[in-house]
Formats: structure tokens, C-alpha cells, sequence
């Protein structure tokens, strides 16, 4: 060959090899020949509308299992027996969200790094120091004890995996292609890591450390005035005053020792306190077709692809259709032909920091607890970030859990370390829990499948077709001490340790109570008299009492009543606030921008809809008016805990000479009514502003601009939505948080009927028509019948498309 | 002539190859399919550019226009380049090298008249 053609056939070969591998220049590069090949590559994500109906031969499985998909992409899965039916499950949530499960599994386990590179170490030593995958093994061994979790988390696995191996480079999902990897085999220990990952979203906004620096700052009297237990607005979850027939659990009197120091850790990153959700129960005396109706409709951050799938599972013995997490198997957030179901958070304090005191100054192999040195755990955790040689990290255990904070990680000197007490880390049977809901037929069954459900702690609505309601606080709860809980604790004596657990029996429940109705909104959840302490990061103050007023004075419900009410966009607190405020300004010394905004305000019915501008002023206020009155916290040289807005509202109503309402940067003395005024003026500049930069009115919808994100943040991928609604409104859409499911079930002894939507799509494929086509209409407040018929003969009207699985022939 | 002949045989060529197999077998097809025609290397590099380079234009022009352009726009954005322009680009040079390579490897052509 001549130097021309081995020197063509080098760059040729050069060529080939530089676009089939992925590069990094700051942005990653995906194989630009794979990706773009257009028979193999991206171009092949691209879907039609129209879906072909199929048939798929899959050994794995014990007998033919039908599908039918609806016009919403829903699956309607009919299998012969319990072992195809989980099975199916696992394929079928995998056909369509396996990107989705495994990201959100590796985030859990911390293991994004992986996948993003080195940006995401700090945030996966986070996820390791926490003991995620500690949590989700101790929950597998536990699975592995019971023979039917053990079958439904093995067969959902093997479905989930028999998906996988028929994947090709033409039909890898988009994300895989983009970013380059492979999915690797599923397990039940990853459901278990999900599990725990939705755990740690709805458990971990606590502020131990912040009230640990608020304490030692302002003192006993201050704290409980600015962070109260319990702030006694609008009624408990469950009000059953003098009806807790029981002995509770008593600990010896021993007083734990608050703290005394500064804690000057840099924390990791905590969920939004928008994270919560509504549930309620109407009984039959209250609606309109005398049967009861359920609703449920969890907030969180609203990402694509969704954190729900719709599915309708359906076997011998078995039939439940509602929401389900992608990559857990049964219904979470449902319904079957006999009950409905549907969860909220229950706040309350499940996570605990201990201080822990090591032997000798760098080795930590043993550490004090009541005079006595136990030896430590350690484990070596390794990292093999994408682009980056393997780096490892030594987590500490001591018996109270995981050393997530010291020197080596975010901490503030070495003679800071914090264990980590969480209750999701104790073994769990929480799919025990909700196999048993979905197969429920009454409220003993219902009663019997919460026994099994620890954690994280939910308010578990409930409604039966014979006409029962019902609510059960169920999780595994620490018998707490006055005031336990709200510090960091003293890892050194065991005294201050969780003590005993409240017995499953002594949990808060009631069942049909006389007011007609069940409802939790994330409040405070019992009446005094219940017998044990109740602390939490926070209690909501708003959305439960305008749930709770409107149920009380409606008659003749009917299921488009309740949609309404999940739409709902009145914003109580801006009714409680507002005109106390606007009287306090002087409107004689309003510029020409306030004196607008004024009437605006004046005017505005307190509804946070998509047009109001009234909502947006407000808005604009009260962003302004918390930090000027929380300065000495916001700028404190130790992390403070912020006091909630019911709070700050009341005070500024109650004592308006209160010396945080003083700004410490102005010479002169402040009140609450120069803090009213002063930041009426900066808000209104705030909204001026943002009306010169976007050459727009500001109406609340575009004013807030929610934004629903793709979980890799890819911006093309996600979107801005126009939608009412806000934090601490029924309908609590804020920027990044909201409703992420919307279901209403009429429980009529004819048969369930039910509705529900999500923002996204069931296909979670950014090139499915699919991946979207439920945002707008969630955003319109509409929703999509969920078709539950028995067979498919009776689904066939509503069929777009059916796909038969059939087991391998032997 | 020949240069037609050659690119509508690397089109076919790939159209099959690349139907069952990954995207850098369209090198090896350019190239024998070089290799066999023995253009000169200008011609040869020509028909193996336009070859490729319009199968892959075509064929994502055939996944657009069947799908309702869903997902081009979505990746176009996450580029800095039109995705068609990249495709039919990536496409060309990977064509037209491979197939000047094959011409090379036959040797001099020499001058018929």
C-alpha cells in the first residue's frame, strides 16, 4: 500500500474511532456516529402517535399475559396469576420509564457520578454517609423473610430485567444514548433503594443543627416563640378528644440534656418545605350519589419523567389500578373494586444527629457511649466517577447509625462528628403494606396491611364501597420526650437515645367520624389528649383548614366537586395577612407604581389564579418581608431554622415591637408597620422590575413560571407550565413543587369509578408524543378517566392498543 | 457516469449493511465499494461524501417526517448545529474518507486514454 492510502486509512480509522466514543469538554459529548446514525441512533426514539398492536414471546413468564393500552398510554394488565401479574409490571414500567427507575436508583445509592462524572461526587458521598444503601439492604433482608414480598420483588425484578435483555442499541432509551452507558441488571435491592429515596424526600427537611445555633443564640422562651411545636391553628388530622383508651409507653424521667453548642456544619441539601400533600374521604351522608368518594393528590417536585405511572393490575384475586413508583411493583396511591386508598406526609420527627466523641484523634476505631469504648464500622466506600481514576471514602458506623458529618465531609473542625439516626434504616415492610392495600376489601384489611407499614410515616386515607371512611398516622415512631428531637443529641450516653417504639395499636387512627368526612393537608396531627410528645420540622397551617371548611359546608358532593376543590386556588394565607397590612400603609405617601399595586392588592379576591396580578404582588411582599424581619437569621454567621409564615404573620399581628422586627443594618428602631411599609415598597420595585424585564403584566402565572424538569436538567427536554395555585394553597403548585398526582374515586357498590392526571406523560420517551400530553391537561384542572373493567373484552372500546406477552414454548 | 455508479452502489451498499449492523460498517461498505469502482481518489472521495451523506440525510428525513418532527427539535436545541446538518456531515466524511481510502489501496490509477 502507498504512504497516500495507509495514511487515509489511518485518518479513516482515526474518523471512525473519535465519533463512536464519548468525549468531555466541559460538556459531554455523546458518540456523535452512534447518536446520530439514523438507523440506530437517537432518530429511532422518535415515535408516532399510533401504536402497533404486538406480540412478544418472553420466556420468564408462566402463561399469556394481556395488555391493553387506553388512549392515555394507561395499561390495563391481565394476567392469569400473581407471578405473571408482578412480572408484567416490572416489564412493561421498564419498557416505558427504565432510564427513570435506574437514574433515580444510582441517585439513591449515590452512584451518579457514575453517570454524570466527578460533579456529582459530593452529592453521592452524601447519599453513601447517609446510609441510603445501608437502608434499602436492611429493607431487602427483610423482604427476603416474607414469601410474598420476596415473590413480588423477585418477579418484578426478573420482568424489569427481561425488558433489558431485549434491548438493543436501536431501542435503548434516548438518555442512554445521550450519556453513553448501558443499564445494568435490576434487583429487588433496587426497589428497596427507591423506597428508601422517597423516604429521604419526604423525611429529611429536619433542622436539628439549626435549632441546636437557635437555642444556644435566643434562649428557651425565644425559640418557642419563634419555632413552636405545635402551633394550634385549625383542626388536627384526627380530633378524637379523650378517645385514646390505651396505656402508653412510658420512659424513666430522665431529663436529656439540651445542647450548648454552635454546630457550623455545611449541610447537605434538604427537600422543600412545598413537599406535602392532600388526602380526604368524603362519607355517603355528604355526596350526591350517597357512596363515598376518596381524593388524593401528593405534592412534589414536579420532574419528567414523572414520578408516577398509571397502571391497572389485574389477576385472579387481585385487581387495583391507580399510581405506581416506577421501579416499585403494586399500586401506591389507588384503588380496587372494594376501597381506595391515598397517602400524605405525616411530619414528624424520624431523624435524629448524634454527637459523637472518638477515641484518639484520627483513627476512629472506637467511640464513647456511656463510658464505655465500642468499637466503630467501617466502611470503604468507592466511587468510580465517569472520566475520573476510582476514589474512595471511609464511612464510620456506630450503633445509632452512619457518621455522615466530620472532618473529612462537610464539617466544621475535627472534633464535630454527627451520627445519623433515621428511621428508614431499620428493616421495613412497606411492600408487605401495599400488596395487602391493593388486595383489600374492607377496613379490618385495611387496618391489617398498615400494621405491616413503618416508614416514611404517611396519613393514610381510606374509603370502602360499603361506606366506611377512615385515617391511620402509620409509621414506626420513637417514644419521644418533651423536646426530644428538635436538638443534636449526645451520641456519648444512651440515656438519649430512642427509647421504645409507639406500639402500631397506639398509632392515631379514627374511622367514620361524626363530621362526615377524613382529611390531611401535612397539620399538626392529634388533638391534645393523645398521650405521647409530637414534634416535627413543620406543621402545615393553610391548606388543611381551607380543605376542612369547605368539606364541612358542602352537601349532595359529587366527583367533579372534589376536582374543584383540588384546584382549588384561594390563598387563606394572603386573606388572613393582607388587609391587616395594607391598613398599616400610609397610602397618602404612595408613589405613583405603590398606589397601583394598592389597588390591585385592595381589589384581589385572594385567588392565586393564572391571570391574577393581585397574587403576584402579594407574592412580591412577602418574599420581601421575610428576610427583612428574619435579617438577624438569614445573615447569622451559624445556620439558623426559619420561623414558618403562619408565624411571622401572627407576630407581626400580635407583637409588632418585637425586637426582630428592628433591622440591624438602619440606625433607627423598626416596628412591624415600618417593615409592612418598607418592604411594600421593595416588592412593589420587585415586580416593577421584572415587568421592565419581561415586557409583560404580571400575572401570577407567568409571574411564578413553573418549571417541570427533566431529571437529567436537560432544558429541551422539560417545560414551563402556566398554572395557578401556590405553596400553602389546596392547589399547591409553586415553581418546582405541586400536585404530582390527582386521583378522585367514587366508591359506588356498582363499581368504582375513577379519575385521575399527573404532569407528564405515561411514556417516559422525551420523543413519545406521550411524554407530555398530560400537562396541559393537569394544568387545565381536567383529568382522564381511569377505565377499571375486569376483563379486556370490556376494556376493548377504550383500546388504542393491546400487546399480548407469551411465555416461551419448552 | 462512474461516480453515479459508485454513489448510488454505496447508497444501496450501506442502506443494507447498516440496516442490520452498527453505524461504522457504512466505513467498511465506502470502502470496498472504493476499492471495486478504482475512481480516482477526487471522485471516489466525491461518490463515498454524497453516498453516505444522503442516506443519512434521507433516512433521518424519513424518521422526521413519520414521527411529526417530535424529537429533533428537543436534540437540535441540545446542540450547537442543526442535527440534519451533523447527521448528513458525520455521515459525508465518514463516506467520503472511507471511500478515498479504498480507491488508494488499489494503487495509481492509470490513464486509460
Amino acid at each position: 500500500m502507498s504512504a497516500k492510502a495507509i495514511t487515509s486509512l489511518l485518518f479513516t480509522v482515526a474518523l471512525v474511532y473519535t465519533l463512536n466514543r464519548s468525549w468531555d469538554f466541559g460538556k459531554p459529548i455523546p458518540p456523535l456516529g452512534k447518536f446520530l446514525d439514523p438507523f440506530h441512533g437517537f432518530w429511532r426514539n422518535a415515535e408516532s402517535k399510533d401504536l402497533k398492536s404486538s406480540e412478544e414471546i418472553i420466556s420468564g413468564l408462566k402463561d399469556e399475559v394481556s395488555i391493553v393500552y387506553d388512549s392515555t398510554l394507561i395499561p390495563h394488565i391481565y394476567a392469569k396469576n400473581e407471578e405473571d401479574l408482578f412480572f408484567a409490571q416490572g416489564y412493561i414500567t421498564a419498557k416505558y420509564r427504565l432510564w427513570q427507575m435506574e437514574f433515580q436508583t444510582h441517585a439513591a445509592a449515590g452512584r451518579i457520578s457514575e453517570i454524570i462524572g466527578p460533579a456529582a461526587l459530593d452529592f453521592d458521598r452524601g447519599q453513601r454517609r447517609l446510609g441510603m444503601a445501608y437502608a434499602a439492604q436492611n429493607s431487602v433482608e427483610e423482604m427476603e423473610k416474607d414469601s410474598i414480598i420476596k415473590m413480588v420483588a423477585n418477579r418484578y425484578s426478573d420482568g424489569v430485567n427481561a425488558y433489558i435483555k431485549s434491548l438493543d442499541y436501536e431501542k435503548l432509551p434516548l438518555e442512554y444514548k445521550l450519556l453513553n452507558y448501558w443499564p445494568e441488571q435490576w434487583t429487588p435491592l433496587k426497589s428497596g433503594l427507591l423506597l428508601k429515596y422517597m423516604a429521604k424526600t419526604l423525611n429529611i427537611q429536619d433542622k436539628d443543627f439549626e435549632m441546636t445555633n437557635a437555642l444556644k443564640l435566643f434562649g428557651k422562651e425565644t425559640l418557642n416563640l419563634l419555632y413552636p411545636d405545635n402551633e394550634h391553628v385549625g383542626d388536627p388530622i384526627v380530633d378524637n378528644p379523650n378517645g385514646w383508651n390505651f396505656k402508653p409507653v412510658s420512659l424513666d424521667k430522665v431529663a436529656h440534656a439540651l445542647p450548648k453548642d454552635f454546630v457550623q456544619i455545611n449541610q447537605l441539601e434538604k427537600s422543600s418545605t412545598d413537599i406535602g400533600s392532600n388526602n380526604w374521604a368524603v362519607s355517603g351522608i355528604k355526596t350526591a350519589s350517597g357512596s363515598p368518594i376518596l381524593c388524593n393528590d401528593p405534592h412534589l417536585e414536579l420532574n419528567l419523567p414523572s414520578i408516577w405511572y398509571i397502571i391497572h393490575l389485574s389477576a385472579p384475586g387481585f385487581n387495583s389500578m391507580g399510581a405506581s413508583l416506577p421501579g416499585a411493583p403494586t399500586v401506591i396511591s389507588g384503588f380496587n373494586d372494594s376501597i381506595a386508598w391515598g397517602e400524605t406526609n405525616a411530619q414528624r420527627d424520624l431523624v435524629d444527629w448524634f454527637k459523637i466523641e472518638f477515641k484518639g484523634k484520627t483513627k476512629k476505631d472506637e467511640y464513647l457511649s456511656d463510658g464505655v469504648w465500642k468499637p466503630t464500622k467501617k466502611v470503604i466506600e468507592k466511587f468510580t466517577a465517569k472520566g475520573k481514576e476510582d476514589t474512595f471514602d471511609t464511612v464510620i458506623y456506630t450503633h445509632h447509625g452512619p457518621v455522615t458529618y466530620d472532618e473529612s465531609y462537610h464539617g466544621d473542625n475535627e472534633k464535630n462528628h454527627y451520627a445519623f439516626r433515621w428511621i428508614a434504616h431499620d428493616p421495613s415492610k412497606e411492600l408487605l403494606a401495599f400488596y395487602l392495600l391493593n388486595k383489600g376489601k374492607n377496613h379490618r384489611d385495611y387496618m391489617k396491611a398498615l400494621d405491616h407499614y413503618t416508614s416514611p410515616a404517611q396519613n393514610f386515607v381510606f374509603a370502602c364501597v360499603n361506606g366506611d371512611i377512615a385515617m391511620r398516622i402509620q409509621g414506626k415512631y420513637p417514644v419521644r420526650r418533651a423536646n426530644e428531637g428538635r436538638f443534636v443529641l449526645d451520641g456519648t450516653k444512651t440515656s438519649d437515645e430512642w427509647q421504645a417504639f409507639i406500639p402500631s395499636e397506639q398509632n392515631i387512627t379514627y374511622k367514620n367520624p361524626a363530621r362526615g368526612f377524613v382529611s390531611s393537608a401535612n397539620q399538626y396531627p392529634v388533638d391534645d389528649t393523645y398521650p405521647y410528645y409530637v414534634t416535627a420540622t413543620n406543621f402545615e397551617a393553610y391548606r388543611n383548614r381551607r380543605i376542612n371548611q369547605l368539606l364541612s359546608e358542602w352537601k349532595s358532593i359529587t366527583p367533579q366537586d372534589m376536582m374543584k376543590l383540588q384546584a382549588d386556588n384561594y390563598n387563606l394565607k394572603a386573606a388572613e395577612s393582607l388587609p391587616g397590612w395594607l391598613k398599616m400603609l400610609d397610602s397618602a405617601k404612595l408613589n405613583n407604581d405603590e398606589k397601583i399595586a394598592f389597588e390591585k392588592l385592595r381589589s384581589w379576591d385572594f385567588n392565586n389564579s393564572i391571570t391574577s396580578e393581585g397574587a403576584s404582588y402579594y407574592e412580591a411582599w412577602l418574599r420581601t418581608i421575610y428576610p427583612m424581619i428574619w435579617d438577624e437569621i438569614f445573615d447569622s454567621r451559624v445556620s439558623l431554622p426559619e420561623p414558618t409564615s403562619y408565624t411571622t404573620i401572627k407576630l407581626i399581628k400580635e407583637k409588632p415591637d418585637l425586637s426582630f422586627f428592628d433591622i440591624k443594618s438602619t440606625a433607627e428602631k423598626e416596628t412591624a408597620v415600618d417593615i409592612v411599609r418598607k418592604s411594600f415598597s421593595e416588592g412593589v420595585k420587585a415586580i416593577e422590575k421584572w415587568r421592565q424585564e419581561k415586557k409583560t403584566n404580571p400575572e401570577w402565572a407567568e409571574f411564578k413560571d413553573s418549571y417541570i424538569q427533566h431529571l437529567a436538567r436537560l432544558a429541551p427536554l422539560s417545560y414551563h407550565v402556566k398554572h395557578g395555585g401556590n405553596g400553602s394553597i389546596v392547589n399547591a403548585h409553586s415553581k418546582r413543587n405541586g400536585p404530582s398526582w390527582r386521583m378522585v374515586a367514587s366508591l359506588e357498590k356498582q363499581g368504582v369509578k375513577a379519575w385521575g392526571v399527573y404532569p407528564g406523560g405515561q411514556s417516559g420517551n422525551p420523543g413519545s408524543p406521550y411524554y407530555n400530553n398530560m400537562i396541559d391537561v393537569w394544568s387545565a384542572d381536567h383529568y382522564f378517566n381511569l377505565h377499571f373493567n375486569s376483563s379486556t373484552e370490556q376494556m376493548n372500546p377504550f383500546a388504542m392498543s393491546s400487546s399480548t406477552l407469551k411465555p416461551e414454548v419448552k | 457516469m462512474k461516480f453515479l455508479l459508485q454513489t448510488l452502489t454505496t447508497i444501496i451498499g450501506c442502506f443494507i449493511v447498516q440496516y442490520f449492523l452498527p453505524w461504522w460498517t457504512m466505513a467498511v461498505v465506502a470502502l470496498i465499494v472504493g476499492f471495486i469502482f478504482h475512481n480516482s481518489g477526487k471522485t471516489s472521495f466525491a461518490a463515498g461524501f454524497f453516498g453516505a451523506g444522503l442516506l443519512w440525510l434521507g433516512m433521518a428525513y424519513y424518521m422526521d417526517v413519520s414521527t411529526q418532527s417530535i424529537l429533533t427539535e428537543k436534540i437540535s436545541k441540545l446542540f450547537p448545529l442543526n442535527v440534519f446538518i451533523m447527521t448528513a456531515v458525520i455521515g459525508s466524511l465518514v463516506g467520503g474518507f472511507a471511500a478515498l481510502t479504498g480507491t488508494l489501496m488499489r494503487g495509481k490509477k492509470l490513464a486509460k486514454y
